[in-house]
């Protein structure tokens, strides 16, 4: 039946979590290019068939004619079943570039398995193009992600620490129960 | 403590308030905030700040020298981490108002690079980011499913040859509801489908659709 595996392409694209990648599925991918080169020999024989009972395809309206019009939009609609599995899954490779990091081997490697040669390279090139960006407004982006909270978080000595903790380059002895430090350290 | 003022006291204290919060919305920071505001709820990519982030660079940059020298001369710590808070903040704002326009970017490229009023809302650095996005994902379908499709169907932005236009170009939605307030103190609005204009003032927030207030953002209208 036509658009059959299209579908099922997108339905799988769709039924998967959020942002989460499945390995690629080459076989229903290739199943659905087949099925477009197959529509695209049904709809050029139809048409040799109306050139050769010396029918003009642009106006004639038999079932020839209609027939080529299915093979057509079934083509279509294939095509973008195609596109839109592939692009989405690119989107989700574009995210992966902001929330993990830069470079291929920052991913895990349960995620690059399920990534295409095609698709890694895609990473990796738009990963550079993020890079030259950032190069030219001489900004790291990829750091500050979340606002900064209250930078000071509540710590209670819960033993007595004797030295102290060297807190920027300062020592703080911890005599009372209750302090506020900064974050980072 | 109000209560410790006569009424005449009071209402020039609230005046004062007010011309206190009005010159606050004017310094940079506060820019930013809005135009990161405005950037972060509007669909489609408005225009870039290139002189508030210019400026916003700059005072940064000043912040970390003026840390720095706190640093040296031995200031009392609790400054310093004042001072330091306000540069994380004013940090997080810029970088992530300049993130949220390459997401966008990342996302509708196409329909950005073809329409020339929103291409000339991009600073030079992000047009030859989309550039490059356009190349790596025509590349990429290219590779992956165009090449193998039959002649006549191998475009990337259209379905076929017998398109008339690009139909197959991610566009953002533009008939969507944005949540927004004036900066003036009072904006009136034509609505499609209403009688009445919408009047707004000065703190009031109002939900309307984003094509009715597209033209105004930045100027009378900000979103929240």
């Amino acid at each position: 039946m036509h658009g059959r595996h299209g579908r099922r392409l997108v339905k799988e694209l769709a039924s998967g979590e959020k942002g989460q990648l499945k390995p690629f599925n080459d076989e229903l991918v290739n199943e659905v290019i087949k099925e477009c080169s197959e529509n695209f020999l049904a709809l050029q024989s139809l048409i040799r068939k109306m050139q050769e009972e010396g029918l003009d395809f642009q106006t004639t309206r038999n079932a020839d004619h209609y027939g080529a019009l299915i093979n057509h939009l079934s083509l279509i609609r294939n095509k973008r079943c195609l596109m839109a599995y592939v692009y989405n899954r690119a989107e989700m490779i574009q995210n992966l570039a902001w929330t993990v990091g830069l470079r291929l081997f920052e991913l895990p490697q349960e995620i690059q398995e399920k990534l295409t040669h095609s698709e890694k390279e895609y990473f990796k090139r738009h990963s550079a193009a993020l890079e030259s960006y950032m190069s030219k407004a001489d900004l790291n982006l990829n750091v500050d992600m979340v606002p900064p909270k209250d930078p000071y978080i509540k710590v209670r000595v819960l033993d007595d620490l004797g030295e102290g903790i060297v807190v920027s380059d300062k020592a703080a002895n911890f005599a009372s129960p209750l302090y506020a430090l900064s974050q980072t350290n | 403590m109000a209560e410790d003022f006569g009424d005449g006291s009071a209402a020039s204290a609230a005046a004062d308030m007010e011309e206190y919060e009005m010159l606050m919305s004017t310094t940079d920071v506060e820019l930013l905030k809005t135009a990161w505001r405005n950037e972060k709820a509007a669909p489609e990519i408005l225009q870039f700040q290139a002189q508030l982030v210019k400026r916003a660079r700059e005072q940064i940059q000043l912040m970390e020298e003026t840390i720095e020298d706190f640093e040296e001369s031995g200031l009392d710590p609790l400054t310093v981490s004042l001072y330091q808070m306000d540069l994380d903040r004013a940090q997080f704002l810029l970088r992530s108002y300049l993130r949220v326009r390459l997401r966008k970017l990342e996302k509708y490229m196409l329909y950005i690079w073809k329409n020339d009023s929103l291409w000339n809302r991009l600073s030079e650095p992000e047009k030859m980011f989309v550039q490059r996005c356009i190349d790596d994902m025509e590349k990429h379908l290219e590779e992956t499913v165009l090449s193998k499709l039959p002649d006549n169907y191998q475009s990337a932005r259209r379905q076929s040859v017998i398109s008339e236009e690009d139909d197959m170009v991610p566009e953002p939605r533009l008939d969507t509801f944005v949540a927004c307030k004036t900066s003036n103190s009072f904006v009136s609005l034509r609505l499609a489908d209403s009688e009445r204009p919408l009047e707004m003032e000065r703190q009031d927030v109002s939900f309307v659709l984003y094509k009715v207030i597209e033209d105004k953002i930045g100027a009378d209208i900000d979103l929240v």
